[in-house]
């Protein structure tokens, strides 16, 4: 039986031999109150995927949550907060010794008109703040292998993990 | 008094097409080769006889350049096909030229509905994808006096921009217009001996010495200044995106947009991503945009019109673009860039 999880008006199936976790879940965090969390952790064979969810104009969403989006999609300050999403679970799942294979990040937007043009367009910000360009010489590892941007409907054309709305 | 339609049977890239126009913005888009400019030069070429007295047949070989000034070899060829017909519409009436690729003189061109086409003159302009103004100087005259192969449009629209101004007020929303365009390219242009200039603070600058875009630009302006775009007339653009930075896109949209809403009628053909977004996005719900969608099926080009921008199809432009993400998506999934 497949793996079910609702994230506000979104619903994620995951394959039963899939090794998920609901990772931003209060009551196994444990450190909610000073660290960010994605909403999924997935373990693939050959990588780790870190997956967040945006819903930001779900049906129960305030008015003031939407305008508070807009204005933070608008001037970036969204793409700083997937940075630091990314960075506390990493750091997360760096102290607990889970860190064996490269990290994927992907973020589903949910919103229709965010079209493959403005899907590719965030992509990059977002690359430049992981950041996964101009990495320094010294470095000899990566704490991110590649990151991307989906709707719903190129999530499910891409991902074997069915994302549907709740009607 | 906008053109409400066109009809195209064997034309040039045509089997048989006709396209419903909207009275306010028409943007053609589609890959290279399904007959967008084809399309806005018949168009352009009827409107620009109502004002004259050239004959349909004659305008379009001169705006076609076929070879040898055969109008029969702007009918599509194939195999036992001899004749064509285009046919433009506007309320009440409609220009038609049938031609023929006989040898018989007196079949070769046929002109129906001229007389009443030229009772209702329609003041029209085309700007082609070359820019035009900074070869203004002597070009017009070499144009008259020799037989040099340029379509006539680029002397056509030397003519508009060489108008002189039009006579009282400007209109407060044409003032609005050339404040905005003339903030873009920096000062207002001037006219001395055919040769064009931007002025300023500065002095008089060159056109030559101005970018492309600027220039675009500025004949726009021009355009707007001289009233050859104001209520009742007709712009036909071909490409606006070329040599312009897409951050000025806006604007142009903009100025569009406007010139629509009083009375102008609108012609772009487009490959460009940024022009469609922005007039989806600045687009009013009582603005009048219609995007024809041309496309190939079975070597004919088709046509499909739609007043939204999302239920445009096909796609050229947006394809290619989800074409690019997937690319970048599996190249990601499957790991070939590690």
């Amino acid at each position: 039986m497949n793996q079910v999880f609702v994230e506000k008006n979104l619903r994620i199936e995951f394959p039963p031999n899939v090794n998920v976790r609901k990772f931003d879940d209060e009551n196994t965090h444990g450190l909610s109150h000073c660290m960010k969390a994605v909403d999924f952790i997935v373990e693939e064979p050959k990588r780790t995927l870190y997956i967040e969810f945006k819903d930001p104009f779900h049906p129960k969403a305030e008015k003031k949550d939407r305008e508070k989006w807009i204005r933070e999609f608008q001037s970036g300050e969204i793409d700083e907060k997937l940075k630091y999403k990314f960075r506390d679970s990493f750091l997360y799942e760096w102290s607990s010794d889970r860190v064996k294979k490269p990290i994927h990040y992907y973020v589903l937007i949910a919103l229709d008109n965010l079209d493959p043009v403005l899907l590719t367009s965030r992509r990059d910000d977002l690359k430049k703040k992981l950041p996964l360009f101009g990495l320094p010489p010294a470095w000899t590892r990566r704490f991110v292998d590649d990151c991307l941007i989906f709707n719903v409907e190129t999530w499910n054309k891409h991902l074997p993990y069915r994302v549907s709305r709740i009607p | 008094m906008s053109l409400t339609k066109i009809v195209l049977d064997r034309m040039t890239a045509f089997e048989k097409l006709i396209v419903e126009f909207s009275p306010g913005i028409n943007v053609f888009i589609g890959t290279n080769g399904t007959g967008k400019t084809h399309l806005m030069k018949f168009a352009y070429a009827a409107c620009d006889v109502s004002k004259t007295s050239a004959d349909y047949a004659e305008k379009l070989t001169r705006v076609f350049l076929p070879s040898g000034g055969a109008p029969g070899r702007l009918v599509r060829r194939a195999v036992g096909r001899n004749a064509g017909s285009v046919e433009v519409h506007r309320s009440g009436c409609k220009l038609k030229a049938s031609i023929s690729t006989l040898m018989d003189e007196s079949k070769k061109v046929r002109i129906a509905g001229a007389d009443e086409w030229r009772k209702k003159p329609i003041e029209s302009v085309y700007i082609p994808v070359k820019e035009m103004l900074s070869v203004a100087p002597g070009f017009r005259s070499l144009y008259a006096q020799r037989d040099i192969h340029f379509e006539e449009i680029y002397a056509d629209v030397l003519d508009r921009a060489y108008k002189p101004l039009l006579r009282g007020p400007v209109d407060e929303y044409r003032g609005r217009l050339i404040r905005i365009l003339g903030r873009y390219i920096g000062g207002n242009i001037k006219t001395e001996n055919e040769e064009f200039f931007l002025s300023n603070r500065q002095g008089n600058l060159e056109f030559t010495l101005l970018s492309e875009g600027v220039r675009k630009l500025a004949l726009l302006l021009v355009l707007i200044k001289n009233g050859t775009l104001t209520n009742g007339s007709v712009l036909f653009w071909d490409e606006p995106e070329t040599n312009l930075n897409p951050s000025v896109f806006g604007t142009v949209i903009e100025v569009l947009l406007e010139l629509q809403r009083h009375g102008v009628q609108v012609f772009l053909a487009t490959h460009d991503y940024v022009i469609l977004k922005r007039l989806e996005l600045q687009r009013c719900t009582s603005d009048k945009v219609t995007f024809h969608s041309l496309f190939l099926e079975n070597s004919d080009v088709k046509c499909r019109s739609t007043d939204s921008h999302i239920d445009i199809h096909p796609n050229a432009i947006a394809d290619t673009f989800s074409d690019i993400y997937d690319q970048e998506i599996r190249k990601t999934l499957t790991g070939d860039d590690e």
